[in-house]
């Protein structure tokens, strides 16, 4: 039965309680994508499952394939982002991200840029720089890594360079000629901040300066884009974070 | 397979519990009928009785029958501390180690917003409020050791913070006849932050 037994290393977005002592989660990892697995009797103090079924943890895993899902039953946690479990105005920004990812990958598809999209954005979080920059610049490469990727270069509709305004519903920069009803302006400023978030890897935005104004411009346009994309419109995390 | 009505309507009905499948909600059902009928009469009226005189004490969100909260009004109770746990449930526990004498005050969840938990289903304003107008010294969080234990317990302290009373978190580590070998790093790490002198 070895073939019924395989490793994966994952992270965890969601540990839900199934029945008396179990808990089901959700993994996300670089090969498999997401999947669901039953971790029995993971809710017992003595279960040697336990510390490695939280949320928010990294770690490699032994599972079984089971009728209905796939059956933990080893683990070895590699981190367990204690920033989330010590620091309160931390946590809504890992579940933001954790939510994010859970909601656009649907299923058992290999997508290694979104897991170490995820695993960089967990880590960074936990350092001190600008938390809500960090996930604008997440929820821009997230889109571009399933294939959302805004157009920041040129008119979505003609390709004329120098536009001010996005469209969330074209999903890029429109210019004066192709605009329709949905525009959010752009000032030149938060175009730049924009592409070089998008370009550049994650951490870089440790180092990026921007003005409050245009991380909020930044957020309005982010969000009106990801809502295009029905599963990225209700984000229950978002209105923790906006409080 | 065909089952006469009133045991398929039996069969769905047990198969509603948590935890409950079809197969052992069949089990369960054969048992009830196997059993004399004063059995069945019996276990019927302590699940209706029990629905109808139990609630939640309004002050302290413990069990308690027809509003009279065993836990509230036991004057011999330290009224200085007050213990805050996740499930009514956890009362129970805690009330079997007989080491706590103080007050509780349930929440009935952790902050979880993937779940739709945010502090305005736990009640969080209804708890301050209680420390505010108690003469509470030491509040002790006690909710669980999971992400979203820790994220409340840290929530709740934020908000402790201005009321000068004493915040305490219950201490963690290695599970009495657990072996060191197979603890994990986040457990043996607690263990050695709450470690204590033994002389």
């Amino acid at each position: 039965m070895a073939g019924r037994n395989f490793k994966a290393i994952g992270l965890v977005l969601r540990s839900r309680i199934l029945g008396e002592s179990d808990r089901l989660i959700t993994v996300l990892t670089p090969d498999r994508g997401k999947f669901e697995a039953v971790a029995r009797g993971a809710r017992k103090t003595k279960s040697k499952l336990a510390a490695g079924v939280d949320l928010f943890t990294h770690g490699s895993f032994d599972f079984y394939s089971g009728k209905t899902w796939p059956v933990l039953t080893g683990q070895d946690v590699i981190e367990h982002f204690s920033c989330f479990r010590e620091d309160y105005t931390c946590y809504p920004y890992g579940l933001y991200l954790a939510e994010l990812v859970d909601r656009l990958v649907s299923g058992e598809e290999s997508n290694p840029e979104i897991f170490n999209l995820l695993l960089d954005g967990w880590k960074l979080l936990g350092e001190n720089l600008d938390r809500a920059l960090l996930c604008r610049a997440f929820e821009l490469k997230l889109a571009h890594a399933a294939g959302y990727s805004p157009h920041l270069d040129a008119c979505t509709g003609c390709g004329m360079t120098g536009n001010g305004a996005f469209s969330p519903r074209q999903g890029g920069l429109v210019c004066s000629e192709c605009r329709g009803i949905d525009l959010i302006r752009l000032d030149p400023g938060t175009l730049a901040l924009a592409k070089h978030l998008l370009q550049m890897p994650l951490a870089s935005s440790r180092k990026v300066r921007s003005t409050n104004a245009q991380k909020d411009q930044l957020r309005r346009v982010n969000t009106a884009f990801l809502a295009y994309h029905p599963e990225l419109g209700d984000i229950k995390t978002r209105k923790l974070l906006d409080e | 397979m065909a089952y006469p009505p009133a045991l398929k309507k039996l069969v769905e009905a047990l198969a509603r519990f948590p935890g409950v499948g079809p197969k052992t909600a069949q089990r369960l059902a054969f048992f009830l009928l196997s059993s004399p009928r004063e059995e069945v009469v019996t276990i019927a009226r302590a699940m209706v009785e029990a629905k109808d005189r139990l609630e939640f004490c309004p002050a302290c969100g413990a069990l308690c029958e027809e509003g009279d909260c065993s836990y509230c009004a036991d004057a011999r109770r330290d009224r200085s501390m007050l213990c805050i746990v996740q499930e009514p449930r956890d009362v129970l526990v805690i009330e079997r180690s007989g080491r706590y004498r103080g007050l509780y005050h349930v929440l009935h969840g952790a902050l979880s917003p993937l779940d739709g938990i945010g502090p305005e289903e736990l009640k969080i304003e209804r708890f301050i409020n209680r420390v505010r107008g108690q003469s509470i010294v030491e509040v002790i969080i006690a909710t669980n050791p999971t992400v979203e234990g820790d994220a409340t317990a840290g929530y709740l302290a934020g908000l402790l913070k201005p009321l000068r009373v004493k915040v305490t978190r219950i201490a963690f580590g290695l599970p009495v006849g657990g072996d060191l070998e197979y603890a994990d790093d986040l457990t043996l790490n607690r263990a050695f932050e709450g470690r204590r002198e033994i002389l």
